[in-house]
């Protein structure tokens, strides 16, 4: 209520600076997104998908380790069940996203929060999370904003880039090894994250499980590697705060 | 060019894009008759480094059971990339330099060096 007593056009400069701030947040992890999407779109023609076929899955997925997942399954003519549990699996964390994402944001229509699900993505999630996880406030206009900065123009992005591999991936040569170019994009999102001794560990057990972890069906690894780079983050701060308190 | 519809395949994408909606915003939707406890929501600050971690690693060194591991240009670059992120500070560094260290390497260990 208070916000509406400093007038509406106030309101909107608050909404649109949220929003700036978070499309410009999000402009390396763009690139990530782009780089993904672009393989991806060159990904679904080679697994033998119609270039129409490829733009409606593109369009309407928007999930792209579902579909890389999927591809080789669909080619196999694999039961469409297979297909679900495989896409439900490799989908699992979107519900700790949506878990960690929820008390942010329980307070708009459902409506709201079903467009921001069908809008939200790893990289929503990690900005969104690391600028407001330790915010006093929780539920405010600028963080729905800054959401959206972040979510409409990465599914953009996405949706842009998948079609031109679809349409034109052919054009680039393999020898350039751009996915490579992808796997540093999330490199570049992730480094700037790393500023505590638990969060080192974390990154350390996380990416020791998914390395051992990989053989692991239908992308399990990758769930398994999340849990345990959590509970190394939570145990390494459990430390911390015990020796501060014995000194 | 065909314009066939392929109902298996449109089936494959409309159950695809029902787990993206279950899964995205089911927490959403109903987290009230499921209430996380604060300890939770701290242990949530972790999820994102773990999960771009755990997408990241596997990448790098992939390896397979019974196959010999694979050790090409890519951890090599990423080494590169993360001391130029070090030096630098700079997240365009990291995808920029560590393409042209990708390339670089690559080259070499193709002369054989």
């Amino acid at each position: 209520m208070r916000q509406q007593e400093r007038g509406p056009s106030r309101i909107r400069q608050i909404r649109r600076q949220a929003f700036i701030n978070g499309a410009r947040d999000g402009v390396v992890p763009f690139i990530a997104i782009g780089t993904w999407g672009f393989v991806i779109g060159i990904a679904m023609v080679k697994s033998g998908l119609t270039e129409s076929m490829a733009t409606l899955m593109t369009l309407m997925v928007y999930a792209g380790s579902a579909q890389l997942t999927a591809l080789p399954l669909i080619a196999s003519s694999a039961p469409l069940w297979l297909i679900f549990a495989a896409g439900m699996v490799v989908n699992i964390r979107f519900v700790m996203f949506g878990a960690a994402l929820h008390p942010f944001f329980r307070e708009l229509s459902w409506r709201r929060r079903l467009l921001l699900g069908v809008f939200s993505s790893d990289i929503t999630f990690v900005l969104f999370m690391s600028r407001y996880s330790d915010a006093r406030r929780i539920g405010t206009s600028a963080q729905l904003w800054y959401f959206f900065g972040v979510a409409i123009p990465g599914w953009a992005v996405w949706n842009v880039f998948s079609l031109v591999g679809i349409f034109m991936g052919g054009l680039v040569p393999p020898e350039w090894s751009l996915e490579f170019g992808a796997i540093l994009a999330l490199m570049a999102v992730i480094l700037p994250l790393i500023k505590s001794r638990p969060m080192v560990m974390c990154l350390i057990a996380a990416g020791l499980t998914a390395w051992v972890a990989q053989p692991l069906p239908l992308r399990l690894g990758l769930a398994v590697a999340v849990v345990a780079g959590v509970l190394a983050g939570i145990f390494s701060e459990r430390l911390a705060v015990r020796a501060r308190g014995v000194q | 060019m065909t314009f066939a519809i392929d109902w298996y395949i449109v089936g494959a994408i409309v159950l695809l894009t029902l787990c993206s909606i279950l899964t995205r915003c089911s927490y959403l939707l109903f987290g009230d008759r499921f209430p996380l406890s604060d300890s939770m929501r701290r242990a949530f600050r972790y999820a994102p480094v773990a999960a771009l971690a755990g997408i990241v690693v596997p990448e790098l060194l992939p390896w397979q059971p019974g196959v010999a591991l694979v050790f090409d240009a890519r951890p090599l670059a990423a080494l590169a990339a993360i001391i130029l992120y070090w030096r630098t500070g700079s997240t365009l560094a990291v995808i920029i330099g560590g393409m042209v260290a990708f390339w670089g390497f690559r080259y070499l260990l193709a002369v054989g060096i």
